[in-house]
């Protein structure tokens, strides 16, 4: 026999067991029932490449069960897989469609083995039939060097594409983290709310209160500030920076909302016994002492005092200076 | 020389081959239900479902022009106890801004369900609904629970959370919505499927 009669001959037994496959693969049962058919084309969703018909799940169990149904209402077959894809995706599917891409899957064997055995073929026809090997066989280093280059852009192709696809999705939910870390512009007050609302027992509740605190307290709404100033001031876990936000801004909450003086100094002095050195703290107490009609002979000396301090800020400088003027001209608190 | 080439090109496509066939194997071994809604961007599936402790059912057409929160529960699902202060928290947190969230249950006797959510506490603001034979499920193509479904004012799925969401996810995404974007699909972690 022939080299070229042995080559067609076997090109056709491939040809034949390929023929015998695609038959045995898309010729169904004509047995089988239409349920338990539409039911192994199926994925059962909460299982490993078993069909819903396969499956024990209670999953797959409630899926054949709406089959049936279906079926039972007349429904085609296209119809019911149409129904469970829209939900599912082409993802449960046992065999991927033959269209779009995954046509791809269905034509990438076909081609690779046509490819194949057109390589084999004109390998064969290359190879001498005395089979001695001669110089004139031996790749040249240009040759071995364009294989070595083919073979290796496939790899770094496919490992790429494998990458891409097996990549991380996105990580776990922000948690409640230092709210300073996050970014809150785009977060409603309820949003905020709810996380308050949520982990009100977490240690690191507290940064949040106050981010919440200090958007009602700037809007003036201070019945939704009050509560959480406050909470952060019971905590007993707040840091000093946090307690004595929280109590000035009470205080300052309880004489400008409701004129409760005794109240709010009160709260002051809470803060000042964490920080002597608070200048909100002082400020304020001298404010309400001078606008109170408490002791503006003691809201001048605070004032006074403040304005020792080398750390002042020029803009909290330029107010008290204004203020410590206002006071010793005998002008009313405005 | 020219046969060389050839067959240096053929093991190149042998090579090729076998790292395909590696990549897909070790795709087989991969969370399923991590695909991308094929939901979002559409209207949102119409369901029926009768309330966990009796009192009629409810539909989605009930909660036309709202922000609707679909979550599937269950109390054999651990991440959906963690998720339930912070579901409890964002409903009462926006039921005054047009916003349901409808809660449930996933594969699951009702009774067990209401048992479940006495021990834990519930919002007022909450619909609790047991979703008989997973229909509701079905239609919106749970893979595993928790998963979290946002429904936007005009009914179309323009969110979903696969894992556990918590109270900032939840606010989050309905503060998107309300702002008129998409909040998509984000995966927080992993989903249980009903023991055996």
């Amino acid at each position: 026999m022939s080299e070229r009669t042995r080559t067609w001959l076997f090109l056709t037994a491939i040809a034949t067991l390929g023929v015998v496959l695609v038959l045995t693969v898309s010729v169904q049962p004509q047995t089988e029932s239409r349920v338990s058919h539409i039911g192994s084309r199926i994925k059962c969703p909460v299982c490993q490449g078993e069909s819903i018909a396969d499956s024990p799940s209670q999953m797959a169990q409630d899926m054949m069960s709406l089959i049936e149904e279906r079926v039972a209402q007349g429904a085609t077959d296209a119809e019911i897989e149409t129904e469970i894809l829209a939900a599912y995706s082409g993802a449960v599917l046992l065999d991927p469609p033959m269209s779009g891409r995954t046509l791809a899957l269905w034509l990438a064997p076909a081609a690779v083995a046509i490819l194949g055995l057109a390589v084999i073929v004109r390998w064969r026809r290359q190879t001498p039939e005395s089979g001695v090997t001669t110089d004139v066989g031996r790749p040249s280093s240009r040759r071995r060097l364009i294989g070595g280059v083919v073979l290796t852009v496939a790899m770094v192709t496919i490992v790429v594409i494998a990458a891409t696809a097996l990549q991380d999705r996105e990580g776990p939910a922000a948690g409640v983290a230092n709210p300073e870390a996050q970014d809150l512009e785009n977060v409603s007050n309820e949003t905020l709310e709810a996380v308050i609302a949520a982990n009100d027992d977490h240690p690191d509740i507290n940064g949040w209160r106050l981010a919440l605190a200090e958007r009602y307290y700037e809007a003036g709404d201070y019945r939704s500030a009050f509560p959480h100033y406050l909470a952060v001031a019971d905590s007993g876990v707040a840091s000093a920076a946090e307690a004595i936000t929280s109590l000035v801004r009470l205080g300052w909450m309880a004489y400008d909302g409701n004129e409760e003086s005794e109240t709010a100094l009160t709260l002051f002095d809470r803060a000042l016994e964490i920080d002597p050195s608070s200048q909100v703290a002082l400020y304020l107490k001298g404010t309400v002492l001078w606008c109170g009609d408490r002791d503006a002979d003691a809201a001048r000396d605070m004032f006074a005092d403040l304005l020792d301090d080398p750390e002042l800020p020029d803009e909290s400088r330029v107010q008290i200076e204004e203020d410590l003027a206002d006071l010793d001209a005998g002008e009313e608190c405005t | 020389m020219r046969g060389q080439a050839l067959k240096w090109t053929a093991w190149g496509l042998v090579g090729a081959t076998v790292a395909l066939a590696v990549v897909l194997a070790s795709r087989f071994g991969g969370d399923p239900g991590l695909v991308d809604s094929p939901l979002l961007g559409k209207p949102a599936p119409e369901f029926e479902m009768e309330y966990l402790d009796g009192g009629g059912t409810l539909a989605l057409g009930d909660l036309e022009g709202e922000i609707v929160i679909l979550n599937f529960f269950a109390s054999w699902c651990p991440e959906c106890r963690k998720e339930h202060d912070d579901f409890v928290a964002t409903a009462d947190a926006f039921a005054a801004e047009g916003v349901t969230v409808v809660q449930a249950t996933y594969q699951e006797d009702p009774e067990a369900s209401s048992r479940y959510l006495d021990q834990e506490g519930r919002s007022d603001a909450i619909h609790y609904v047991h979703d008989a034979g997973s229909r509701t499920a079905i239609a919106y193509g749970v893979f595993g629970i928790p998963e979290t479904f946002f429904i936007d004012e005009s009914g179309t799925v323009v969110g979903k959370i696969i894992g556990e969401s918590d109270a900032l996810t939840l606010g989050a995404a309905i503060d998107a919505i309300r702002r008129g974007e998409s909040p998509g699909q984000e995966v927080t972690g992993n989903t249980q499927q009903a023991p055996d």
